[in-house]
């Protein structure tokens, strides 16, 4: 029975082939859509669950408050580890990471490696980091251990065996290479090149809760004591806040437990990389399903619109005895075998895209997990589900129908048209949503890109500086300054797209206490990122030398610049606040008070910075380019750096690119957007325009003579357009609405963000409708031009 | 075999009933071949279908071999039609999509009639009406006179006891025509099928043993 079903749609898709293949690319790009999502989506969700503990282990986060705001951040000081699991019997281990770009060299070979790990020795027995060579409980017991992975070893090594080689790190520490790990898989929040024992830092010589750089992991003995442990640590930091820290008042300092595989998907604060924010999977989820959805709608409308021409052979097999349940069958087995081929189709599709696809969503698939049974087995019961949602009407209506009648006049659907018209609304109202927030997304994103963030970014090159940089600083700097094309050379401990130092700031008169970032910086700071000083002045030469660090640590003296911000929050105008003294640490003037400007993603608002000179804190140089040849500029650059530095390689980056990357999420959700919107609209103009054609057959009759009684071309593509422009339009009443709460809810999430214009959804509006006409005229006018007369003989 | 009485059937047409068929009492014995006459319109498509259990009544009872069709369930009737009665139609109706061979094939697919014991009843009827050569064909490769012949045989092939045939001669040439009327007449004389054809010709109808006349909705006796 089954065979002869088969038989049938195979046969019946051979004489239709248009409607076939209109059907079968429908559904292959629809299901192509739901693979690569579904791929995407999946590698997200895996995030960290292939350690084989991963339930028992959490992430431990530091929340306090010194003054009066509150600081929540992913990054922890030395003491947090070793400390919880001597005291709370509930943790079984721990592990204190930091990452750290180290140069490496081994015998003529040097690279910067950024993916430099210094980990504790339980590293790798906590996670399961595969490792290929070497014992995981020893591998990093002891200083100077290092463990690298298969193709770094490869990289500095070669062919030859690297257990027990040294690799000089840093320029002066010889570590020995104690272990080989397999390539750390890319859906893991530790990602890592190279792992070094903790105990070769100094750092860890010594157990503090602050200066925290590093992310602390715990293993507990049972998942299920998170809360214990949760609220033992709260009562033990209260404790520690008040004997230890001589914290008083609102202050206070605690620790909070992620579990490991939530961090990804649902921490705010990021690690050693950013997580994704599981809102944006849930979107995707949604967009995938929508467009599955649409290409069904287009099975169901072609299906229920072609099945006038099937009357006949209905209505003939229930002569022949068939039952309701028979023709059910026979359709929906008609429906799942072209939905199989459509699979087939959608996995040619993906493999095709699938580089494309990877660059959007900055993955790196590879076609063979396509043809993992997983997938298969995925895919299969996606077949299933899709030739039901797409055949289960078709099938019910075309059962359904009386043989008397079906044999005398064919089908007539009088219910389905408003259904048919009711899909049709759907798929245009998604198709405009996706148009109207995919232009918003990317009106936002260039809002970000083009912003002005009160700093200059544009061809400025950031150059690392280390400690034996920084012994021969000034050389180095004025040196490059001297370059052709070097506009100006200034530092600072960290780029200005993104300050993460953490501090506080009082002043002496009335002794007010704020928190604040703080910006570590050189003499030539302003302007170098040309920011502007709304009160006071730069830099003098006499705070150069106050600052200078040849003084020795105890002599120096800084000098401060607040931003506005910080001045407001202080209680002065910028102008009042020149010459006042605050202190960081140690006591200085106030020198000048510079704009607001961006220092933190634009999600958050502007706080208060200080910046105050002290070179030996220097971690990176700003080059300033004036040329129009980078190129040639760049060249220059490394010159110099080869010559005065010999123990670290020329690397560069460019300022606006690290800027750039802060909004790396939101441009892979509007890369997606951009593509699924034009999938969507295409899917929908392609049911559109077999509906046409449909319809045209119907109405051939109905044209002929209203030609013969003399309408032009015009009137015909008028009668013809009249109807499907009216579901359109209705689509776009429906469509404005719902994507202008969908959009202003996710510009929400921006402190500095684009108001949503007019014209835009003017434009997706007029753009829809037209998409819609043309592919109506596409159709219809070779109708309108027919000879009326072929038309009603064919009657 | 058939037992019609009193059946009405109308459409509400501008809230005014518009009848088809008005009061139409009938009986028709087994081995019988009636010939129902009438010009277009006057319900005889209508009576067929209702014959046939294609159509209801909108009043009026049927029984068939005994059993009081219209107080059947759904299922029971569909296995009464199915064991008892083959459909001919003027358009012939074949699947287009489906060779000679299995066109005749599929109202034993219907009825769940195992694999080998198809073939071999399909081949037999091939055989018996000579078209083993044509069985690979699809309907479209046929003439009018073949197509015919193979919706008779198809008709055949789960042996009914009863044929209903709608002008089954109406899209023929009168050779072939002949044909089919002489096959039906063989059909009702040496394997005592009983035969129900509408027609609009005298010629034709005169191949049966009876005929009685529609006008309106109304038998005229």
């Amino acid at each position: 029975m089954i065979r002869n079903y088969l038989k049938i749609a195979l046969r019946n898709l051979q004489k239709n082939k248009r409607y076939a293949f209109i059907n079968l690319i429908g559904l292959a790009v629809g299901i192509m859509g739901c693979l690569l999502i579904g791929l995407y989506i999946w590698h997200e969700w895996s995030y960290d669950r292939f350690h084989e503990k991963a339930d028992r282990i959490v992430r431990v986060t530091w929340e306090f408050n010194f003054g009066d705001v509150l600081n929540e951040t992913a990054l922890t000081g030395t003491r947090v580890g070793p400390e919880f699991n001597r005291r709370f019997p509930e943790t079984e281990a721990f592990v204190r990471l930091l990452k750290y770009p180290r140069v490496l060299a081994v015998a003529d070979k040097m690279f910067e490696e950024k993916n430099f790990l210094y980990a504790d020795s339980a590293f790798f027995t906590v996670f399961s980091f595969p490792l290929l060579e070497g014992n995981p409980a020893t591998v990093l017991d002891a200083p100077h251990k290092l463990v690298i992975t298969q193709s770094m070893a490869k990289k500095y090594f070669g062919s030859q065996n690297p257990i027990g080689e040294s690799i000089t790190v840093g320029g002066d520490k010889e570590f020995v290479v104690s272990g080989i790990a397999a390539d750390a898989s890319d859906n893991s929040q530790i990602k890592f090149d190279f792992v070094g024992s903790f105990t070769s830092l100094n750092a860890s010589k010594e157990e503090k809760w602050s200066e925290a750089n590093y992310l602390t992991y715990l293993l507990l003995r049972d998942e299920e004591a998170i809360e214990t442990l949760q609220a033992k640590i709260t009562a033990y930091m209260q404790e520690v806040g008040k004997d230890e820290m001589q914290l008083t008042g609102n202050s206070y300092t605690t620790y909070q437990l992620e579990p490991l595989t939530k961090v990804h998907l649902y921490s705010q604060l990021d690690g050693f990389e950013p997580n994704t924010n599981v809102v944006y999977l849930y979107v995707l989820t949604a967009v995938a399903l929508l467009i599955l959805l649409i290409a069904c709608v287009n099975y169901t409308n072609l299906s229920t619109a072609q099945s006038a021409g099937r009357s006949a052979e209905i209505g003939m097999r229930k002569v022949m005895g068939a039952g309701r349940r028979e023709i059910f069958l026979q359709f929906i087995s008609e429906a799942f075998l072209l939905v199989l081929m459509a699979v087939g189709v959608a996995v040619g599709f993906t493999i095709l895209v699938l580089p494309w696809f990877n660059q959007l969503a900055g993955k790196e698939f590879q076609p063979d997990l396509l043809l993992s049974p997983f997938i298969f087995l995925m895919l299969l019961g996606l077949s299933v589900v899709v030739a039901f949602i797409a055949g289960t009407y078709p099938a019910v209506v075309l059962s359904g129908g009386k043989v008397s009648k079906i044999l005398k006049s064919g089908f007539s659907f009088t219910g389905s048209t408003s259904l048919r018209k009711g899909l049709i609304v759907f798929q245009f109202v998604v198709s405009i949503f996706m148009i109207i927030a995919t232009v918003v997304i990317l009106q936002q994103l260039s809002f970000i890109k083009n912003k002005d963030l009160g700093y200059s970014r544009e061809q400025v090159v950031v150059l690392p500086v280390d400690a034996q940089i920084r012994e021969q600083y000034d050389l180095l700097k004025n040196a490059l300054r001297q370059a052709p094309g070097v506009a100006e050379v200034g530092g600072a401990y960290e780029e200005p797209t993104h300050i993460g130092w953490g501090d506080g700031l009082s002043t002496t008169e009335g002794n007010k206490r704020i928190t604040i970032n703080a910006l570590p910086a050189d003499e030539h700071i302003v302007e170098t990122l040309d920011l502007e000083i709304v009160a006071g002045s730069n830099f003098t030469r006499s705070d150069i030398q106050l600052a200078d660090p040849a003084r020795g640590g105890d002599n120096i003296t800084y000098t401060y610049m607040l931003n506005e911000a910080a001045a407001s929050a202080l209680g002065w105008t910028p102008e009042e606040a020149i010459g006042k003294k605050v202190a960081k640490g140690r006591e200085g003037i106030v020198r000048a008070v510079v704009k607001d400007f961006h220092f933190r993603s634009l999600h958050e608002p502007i706080g208060p910075l200080v910046i105050f000179m002290d070179k030996r804190l220097v971690g990176a140089m700003f080059v300033k380019l004036s040329g129009r040849d980078i190129a040639s500029s760049l060249a220059q650059l490394e010159k110099i750096w080869e010559q005065r530095v010999n123990h670290r390689p020329f690397e560069y980056q460019f300022l606006d690119e690290n800027y750039q990357a802060m909004y790396k999420a939101e441009q892979r959700i509007a890369g997606v957007f951009t593509a699924f919107s034009v999938v969507a609209i295409l899917l929908a103009c392609l049911g559109l325009f077999a509906l046409t054609a449909f319809a045209m057959v119907r109405r051939s009759k109905e044209i002929g003579i209203r030609k013969i009684l003399g309408a032009s071309v015009q009137d015909i593509l008028a009668l013809v357009s009249k109807d499907f422009v009216q579901l359109v339009l209705i689509a776009i009443l429906i469509a404005i609405p719902l994507s202008f709460l969908a959009v202003s809810q996710w510009l929400e999430g921006f402190t500095y963000r684009i108001e949503i214009e007019w014209w835009v959804f003017l434009a997706a509006s007029v753009l829809s409708l037209l998409i819609a006409f043309l592919t109506i005229c596409l159709q219809a006018i070779k109708t309108a031009y027919h000879n009326p007369v072929k038309n009603l003989r064919s009657e | 075999m058939i037992q019609l009485q009193n059946i009405f059937k109308w459409y509400n047409t501008a809230n005014r009933p518009t009848f088809i068929l008005k009061d139409v009492s009938l009986t028709i014995d087994e081995g019988a071949f009636l010939s129902i006459m009438g010009p277009s319109g006057s319900g005889k498509t209508t009576l067929l279908n209702i014959m046939g259990m294609l159509d209801q009544p909108s009043e009026g009872s049927y029984h068939f071999m005994g059993q009081d069709v219209f107080n059947l369930k759904e299922k029971q009737r569909k296995e009464l039609y199915k064991q008892y009665i083959g459909f001919v139609f003027q358009a012939y109706h074949l699947l287009d999509e489906l060779t000679v061979y299995e066109n005749i094939e599929t109202p034993l697919l219907y009825q769940g009639v195992k694999s080998a014991e198809r073939k071999a009843m399909v081949g037999d009827m091939l055989d018996r009406f000579r078209i083993v050569g044509k069985k690979d064909l699809f309907p479209s490769q046929l003439s009018g006179g073949q197509q015919q012949l193979v919706g008779v045989v198809r008709a055949l092939i789960s042996k009914p006891k009863l044929i209903l045939a709608d002008e089954p001669t109406g899209n023929l040439n009168s050779t072939q025509g002949e044909e089919i009327m002489q096959l039906f007449q063989q059909l009702n004389k040496e394997e005592g099928v009983t035969i129900v054809q509408v027609t609009h010709s005298e010629k034709n109808a005169a191949f049966g043993n009876r005929i009685i006349q529609l006008l309106d909705g109304q038998v005229q006796d």
